[in-house]
């Protein structure tokens, strides 16, 4: 079991963060306005005159021995957008120094952290090419130690498939809410759709993009052998300087369209590199598209 | 040309060791690259098709070839290779001169330490320049005079500013501690350099098995011809306390037969003469006799020109001769008068009780059977006293008393023993306080001793006393005790400097030794076998006390040693040749570390910086490039 390593003060420094989506989503108050509505919230609003099928126990006792009335008492309707971090741990995330997968738990765990803090309900979902085991958590900072039990008893394992894992996505958790998705977004499949899919569906997507420096400049010249991490396909070929840029090229077109496909519906983008440092990654291009 | 590290097969061992991990290092990185990656997605093969097709091949001979040759350049720099002959590297020696009693000797206009001096001179300038050199002057002891150091003329001025000493060498103890300073402070292992005549003392001379191999000699011209004084002795006669007997001892040191005349002289007065003929070797003595009561120097002087003239002469200072005054004050002068005439060492005076004085001009009063109405101011002794008027506690007088035991811890009663000793009539004292008994009777003490005063209670000269060797015994132990330094029998002698040995009677107590050198300070000394051993290291003087006895030793004399060292076979003699002409080996690893770096830059300048990894775009690291850049086994193509 890899230890995550994430210290006092980084966390003390997350405690000053929100999780922010601009969506309003069915049923839900939207936001983070603090709603006029009355219902089962923990915050006093008002009172009123109780009316027959009220829930007798929000009836106002004390005032009933005072004033033999009966007064209901009104609480403010608190937003519970579901906050959902899908992220991957298929093979492809193992490649590179330091490791996406190790890079991605991290940055899932402090996101768990961020919405612990502000009481959001939030669902760890780790996937490949199927929907792995979730854990939800929420209900305040000291719920953190679990979350970091369960990522660090995750393992990396199998092919990303997008299009399977969107759909089973959808189809488990129907309530909108805010998805952020942490990945690599290397499906030999292509990811474009499942994304657009998942944001036709209602969903505010935060895609966080993660590469190591070598996915998208390989240090390489001369003649080499490839294997993808996935498949295991192996490839001979000679690479050179003309070879890498359009390497470069390529990475850096496939990353646009995966910024595209976020920002098309509203959702947000952030492109990581995993030689930034977690903390630095947060209050950096996270901090600035999570806005 | 040799290496200081490394030996030429250790240097090729490692060398081809490193060159063959450069070059499977290189053929590694020739052969393709197995590289794990997220996807093949963005993958496309290079459109030019690849150079190398031969992997296994050096593409580039000439880079290989520079590299392999610098590697090799920076080993030996490391190895530290040295041009020159190993047996020339820096090395320290130690020069060891003699500077012994025997190098005083004159052979024509110079000494032999002269010679020696010469000698090492040209030894040291025949150094090369960082060579080391630590000087120790040797006589008695060994004597650092310089610490290792390359500084020619402090060494040469060192050198020339050493004088003769006095005593003989210790050749054995000297390179001992050459050996001793070698290791504990020399880098390279040098010569112990001998310059000196060597001549000393049989047991101070070294065998070959106790000779390292790095000794060398340089000797000096030694045929010199000196017959030298050995030992003056000085005493009293026992007979007559103005009788001096001188005892001169004389050793011929040279290979010839020495005939050569002694003459004494007191005060620049002849006292005495002699004349000695002395086969080569041959130790003789003459024993002269003078009378004197003065005070003044004793010269004994052989007349004679040879090698050494420091031996020639000895002098004593005669201490004056001071006899005890005792005054008796007595009504029968004739009882007394054998006891103290027995006594060389003293005057003795005779008056009546009537003309008793209190300050009288002796040092030792004695009061015959009578009180005088005040006491002396002198040191006295009482003879039987009479109870009324006694200065001490008395009791009642007894006859026909046995003397009961001698308290032999007291000095009056040392060496008095016999018991069987019957008193016609004595007076008894009472114990009291600051009076010590040194003889008991029956009835009580018959002689006590204060602070300044002996009581004897019996005339020690009259009755059946008269008759017994106790009587003088004690009178002389008694004399003694009130007189102790003038009493001292003295005895003066002129020995040579260095290790005194002194023969000491049976049953001597340690104890009761003293030695003291100029000014009174006590010299440390032992006791071993019997035999009293002290060594001084400068002329001058030294008394010995044993008990009541002194010795004066005046220190006057050079210690000639006897023995000619027989130089072992196996000792290198002489300056060795060539040694300046030589090139002395030099470090030259800073050449070949600077050769060796130069030669990578010129490799890199050539081959190496057409393949520098351009930066793109901020995402490869700098380490990354600074790696690439440094490998040791760069491709080539």
């Amino acid at each position: 079991m890899a230890e995550l390593s994430i210290d006092q003060s980084f966390l003390e420094r997350l405690e000053r963060l929100t999780l922010h989506w601009q969506k309003s989503f069915p049923g839900l108050v939207g936001g983070h306005n603090a709603s006029r509505y009355s219902g089962s919230g923990q915050e006093f609003l008002d009172h009123r005159q109780f009316h027959q099928g009220d829930d007798l126990r929000a009836v106002n006792w004390r005032v009933y021995m005072r004033l033999e009335r009966l007064i209901l008492k009104l609480f403010q309707v608190e937003p519970r957008v579901p906050v959902r971090i899908l992220f991957d741990v298929s093979d492809s995330m193992t490649t590179g120094e330091p490791s996406k997968f190790d890079y991605a738990r991290k940055l899932a765990g402090a996101m768990t952290y961020v919405g612990l803090v502000r009481l959001e309900s939030v669902l760890l979902q780790p996937f490949s090419d199927q929907l792995l085991d979730p854990l939800q958590c929420g209900g305040g900072r000291h719920r953190f130690r679990p979350c970091i039990d369960f990522l660090e008893g995750i393992k990396s394992a199998g092919k990303t498939d997008f299009m399977g894992c969107v759909k089973r996505f959808i189809a488990e958790y129907p309530q909108r809410g805010l998805v952020i998705v942490i990945s690599d977004f290397l499906d030999d499949q292509g990811c474009e759709k499942p994304l657009q899919y998942l944001a036709d569906f209602g969903h505010e997507v935060f895609l966080v993009h993660l590469w190591a420096d070598e996915d998208r400049v390989p240090p390489y010249k001369g003649e080499i052998e490839i294997e993808d991490a996935e498949t295991g396909e192996v490839q001979k070929l000679n690479f050179d300087a003309e070879a890498q840029e359009a390497y470069t090229a390529n990475f850096d077109a496939y990353a646009r369209g995966v910024r595209e496909v976020a920002q098309r519906k509203g959702g947000k983008y952030a492109g990581v590199t995993t030689s930034t440092p977690v903390e630095q990654a947060v209050f950096g291009p996270l901090l600035g598209g999570g806005r | 040309m040799f290496f200081l590290n490394l030996g030429l097969g250790e240097f090729l061992a490692i060398w081809g060791a490193v060159s063959g991990a450069v070059l499977a290092l290189y053929l590694l990185d020739r052969s393709r690259r197995k590289i794990r990656v997220a996807t093949m997605r963005f993958w496309t093969p290079s459109e030019k098709p690849p150079e190398a097709k031969h992997r296994k091949r050096i593409q580039q001979p000439w880079s290989m070839l520079l590299q392999l040759i610098a590697i090799g350049l920076l080993l030996a720099a490391l190895a530290q290779l040295r041009l020159g002959s190993p047996d020339r590297m820096s090395r320290d020696h130690v020069l060891v001169l003699d500077s012994s009693a025997w190098m005083g000797a004159r052979v024509g206009q110079m000494t032999l330490l002269d010679q020696a001096k010469r000698e090492a001179i040209l030894w040291v300038r025949s150094l090369p320049a960082g060579d080391r050199v630590m000087l120790v002057r040797a006589d008695a002891l060994p004597s650092p005079t310089t610490m290792f150091a390359n500084n020619r003329q402090a060494t040469e001025q060192a050198l020339l500013e050493t004088r003769v000493g006095g005593s003989a060498v210790n050749l054995k103890a000297t390179i001992d501690f050459a050996r001793q300073m070698q290791r504990q402070h020399g880098s390279g292992l040098g010569e112990i350099v001998l310059a000196g005549a060597f001549r000393g003392h049989a047991n101070d001379l070294p065998s070959e098995k106790e000779l390292p191999a790095n000794v060398r000699l340089l000797p000096v011209k030694a045929d010199t011809r000196n017959v030298g004084i050995r030992k003056v002795t000085l005493r009293r006669s026992p007979a007559d306390a103005q009788l001096w007997e001188v005892f001169v001892a004389v050793k011929n040191y040279s290979a010839q037969v020495e005939a050569v005349p002694l003459a004494v002289t007191f005060g620049s007065a002849p006292v005495g003469s002699a004349r000695f003929t002395l086969a080569p070797g041959a130790e003789e003595s003459a024993r002269i006799e003078f009378r004197t009561k003065a005070a003044g120097y004793l010269e004994a002087r052989l007349v004679t020109r040879d090698g050494i003239i420091e031996d020639n002469a000895a002098t004593l200072e005669l201490p004056e001769q001071k006899l005890v005054r005792v005054m008796v004050y007595t009504r029968d002068p004739a009882l007394i008068r054998p006891l103290l005439a027995a006594n060389r060492w003293l005057t003795a005076s005779y008056a009546l009780p009537e003309t008793y004085k209190t300050d009288v001009d002796a040092e030792i009063v004695v009061l015959d059977r009578f009180n005088p109405p005040v006491k002396p101011t002198r040191r006295s002794i009482w003879i039987a006293p009479p109870v009324q008027g006694s200065p001490i506690a008395m009791l009642s007088p007894a006859k026909n008393v046995k003397l009961t035991g001698w308290r032999n811890d007291h000095s009056m009663a040392a060496g008095l023993r016999s018991l069987d000793l019957k008193l016609d009539e004595t007076s008894v004292f009472a114990p009291s306080a600051g009076v010590s008994v040194v003889a008991e009777s029956e009835v009580g003490a018959v002689v006590v001793a204060s602070k300044d005063a002996a009581y004897l209670g019996f005339h020690p000269g009259s009755g059946a006393m008269r008759l017994e060797l106790t009587a003088p015994l004690l009178m002389a132990n008694t004399l003694e005790w009130l007189a102790p330094e003038v009493m001292r029998r003295r005895e003066v002698t002129g020995e040579s400097v260095g290790n005194v040995q002194i023969p000491l009677e049976r049953g001597t107590d340690p104890g009761s030794i003293r030695v003291l050198g100029a000014g009174d300070v006590a010299v440390p000394f032992s006791v071993v076998d019997g035999t009293l051993q002290f060594y001084a290291g400068e002329r001058g003087m030294a008394r010995v006390q044993i008990g009541s006895k002194e010795q004066v030793y005046s220190l006057s004399l050079p210690d000639v040693a006897e023995t000619v060292w027989d130089v072992p076979a196996k000792v290198r003699r002489g300056i060795p040749r060539g040694l300046t002409d030589s090139i002395a080996s030099r470090d030259i690893w800073q050449w070949l570390a600077m050769a060796g770096g130069l030669l990578l830059l010129v490799e890199w300048l050539w081959f190496g910086r057409t393949r520098l990894p351009a930066v793109q775009q901020g995402s490869t690291s700098m380490v990354e490039i600074f790696r690439r850049f440094t490998a040791p086994f760069r491709k080539a193509s």
